[in-house]
């Protein structure tokens, strides 16, 4: 569904992404784990376009996107949150989703009518509101509430275009346990067939959700492979556990 | 998100019904600052659309105004068209030309945007202004009023040309209004709060930011034809970036992103600099002051003062809401 060939980026004298070749399968949940500066969302900015590859090659449902701008590329079916809120601040929440659907739907250009009362938008804006618990605070102004909710929304947004893949980049930080804990139930809710790449500093959630779990030091993947074998990975250790343990 | 609020389209009534009895009632002179006001109303309409609910701030409207003015004249005085087909096909122009600055211009924002259409409007007026086509400093007349005689109605009264005007101003306000509310509305406000999100999203944001400001530029092309109209002499002065920030004054003395109080605003410019200015030659210093007020109280304008105190009256229960939408 999503897959990557011999990326490489450098950023003047540093590399950081190092030869990352990747493949999720079609409903595949896959978790990035990392060290602070690994180039997890480096390699994200990648895949949606947001930034040029050096090297290699990125494909999504069979095609190959590299050369695609970021919106051609979210037309295709790919959508990403951010690791640092990325939010119509001004709006309220249910016009935040209702304009994430209404773009997705191809009503972002159209002249004769107002899409945010569309049924086909207003369905979607409810659906994911559900999935994200949101559905309280659809009236509420992004800046009237509390962080925890905007990053919800911040994932909420993401998912109103419909991706078939969807990237999501720390959906929890910053976030206390509780919600943290309920984020992993509101992930395991969606639907089987959505692919889904995260970027995830908490373990726990990590190994819950995941199908596969790809490790990330200074650019490269060290590690590929299932949570059970991640437990026991030396390596993984050796690079990551230090830095768990110390969180 | 652009919503009529009671207090909005209260506004609007009384602004029509008023606008509406004063052609009834004025002289002469009362009657020329209404087509005055009003043509400066349909310009604010269109730098609002953009400028207010997109952030594109643009330094150019002075100029795409002039090109509707000049369009208009030439083809109805030198390539002898009647007024209509004119009028339509300089706001065609304007439009066309306006999408070309909005596609190029569309890569940049904040202060790099503002200087690009001034270049562009800069560009135009000393297009205007040397080519020997257009009369150079002396400028053009003639351009006609529409001839509506045969159903009895006529123009060169200034009653009527009061009213034809008002209606011209509605009009615009219609077709902002409903653009706010349309897709591309939404994704201008989008755009305006959050640009590389929306680009996330799947919105091609320059062909977005593009439309919007053909259709700011098609209005503004409408104020021009009714400028050439109503003095039946252009100048190249129309096109002078003074036209464009006297415009933004404007938007911003009304409010900013409101589309109503631009109305506000345009009222209160020429009434203002026409009874400041019978007092003291330094009525612009006045006007100043009174911008400055308003910037400082960091209001939305005057409108946007009022819908504050609107607010202030009838507090909202916020939570209660994000309840009853859900
Ligand atoms: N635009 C840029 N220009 C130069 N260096 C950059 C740029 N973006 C990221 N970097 C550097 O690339 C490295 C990887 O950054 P990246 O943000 O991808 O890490 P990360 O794995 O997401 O880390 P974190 O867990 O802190 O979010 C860092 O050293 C960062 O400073
Ligand atoms: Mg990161």
């Amino acid at each position: 569904m999503l897959e990557t060939r011999n990326l490489s980026k450098s950023f003047g004298p540093i590399q950081v992404t190092r030869d990352v070749s990747l493949k999720l399968e079609k409903g595949e949940r896959r978790v990035i784990l990392g060290p602070n500066g690994a180039g997890k969302t480096t390699l994200f900015n990648q895949l949606v376009g947001e930034l040029r590859p050096d090297r290699g090659s990125i494909h999504l449902d069979g095609a190959d996107v590299t050369g695609l701008r970021v919106a051609d590329r979210a037309r295709r079916g790919l959508s990403r949150s951010y690791q640092k809120n990325t939010l119509f601040d001004g709006l309220t929440i249910g016009e935040n989703l209702g304009l994430a659907a209404a773009v997705a739907l191809g009503k972002g250009q159209g002249l004769w009518s107002d899409p945010l009362q569309s049924a086909e938008v207003r369905e979607t804006v409810r659906e994911v509101a559900a999935q994200v618990d949101l559905a309280p605070y659809l009236g509420a102004r992004v800046d009237a509430v509390s962080y925890g909710i905007r990053r919800q929304l911040e994932v909420g947004i993401a998912l109103a275009t419909r991706p078939k893949v969807i990237l999501m980049d720390e959906p929890t930080s910053g976030v206390g346990p509780e919600m943290s804990k309920g984020f992993h139930r509101l992930l395991k809710g969606l639907p089987r067939d959505l692919t889904i790449l995260i970027i995830e500093h908490d373990m726990d959630l990590a190994f819950d959700v995941a199908d596969t779990i790809t490790v990330l030091n200074y650019g490269e993947v060290v590690f590929d492979g299932l949570p059970e074998a991640a437990r026991g990975s030396q390596l993984l250790k050796d690079i990551y556990l230090g830095a768990w343990e110390d969180a | 998100m652009f919503t009529h609020t009671p207090l909005r389209l209260t506004t609007l009534a009384l602004l029509a019904a008023g606008s509406l009895s004063y052609a009834y009632i004025a002289g002469f002179f009362g009657l020329e600052i209404l087509a005055e006001i009003a043509i400066l109303a349909i310009l604010v309409i269109a730098l609002d659309l953009v400028a207010g609910f997109g952030g594109m701030v643009s330094l150019c409207h002075g100029a795409l105004l002039g090109v509707g003015a000049y369009a208009f004249t030439v083809a109805a005085t030198e390539a002898g068209l009647p007024a209509l087909p004119a009028m339509l096909l300089s706001v065609a122009l304007s439009s066309v030309l306006a999408f070309a600055i909005g596609a190029v211009c569309a890569r940049s924002t904040g202060i790099y945007f503002i200087m690009a259409t001034l270049a562009f409007g800069q560009m135009a007026y000393s297009f205007v202004f040397q080519s020997p086509l257009f009369g150079g400093d002396d400028g053009l007349s003639g351009a006609p009023r529409p001839d509506l005689t045969a159903i009895g109605i006529d123009f060169t009264d200034s009653r009527a040309f009061a009213v034809y005007t008002i209606l011209l101003v509605a009009l615009s306000y219609l077709i902002a209004s409903a653009t706010l509310r349309s897709g591309l509305g939404r994704s201008l406000v989008g755009i305006h709060h959050n640009e590389k999100r929306l680009r996330a999203l799947g919105l091609t944001v320059w062909r977005a930011k593009a439309t919007a400001f053909a259709i700011s530029g098609a209005l503004a092309g409408l104020a021009g034809c009714l400028a050439a109209q109503h003095t039946q002499y252009v100048s190249p002065g129309l096109l002078s970036w003074t036209v464009s920030g006297e415009a933004l004054v404007v938007v911003i003395l009304g409010g900013l992103g409101t589309l109503v109080g631009p109305l506000l605003g345009a009222i209160l410019f020429v009434v203002l600099k026409h009874e400041i200015s019978a007092i003291t030659p330094y009525w612009h210093a006045i006007v100043g002051l009174i911008l400055i007020a308003v910037v400082m109280s960091r209001a939305k304008g005057v409108f946007g003062f009022i819908e504050a105190r609107w607010e202030a009256r009838s507090p909202k229960p916020v939570v209660k809401e994000a309840k009853a939408d859900a």
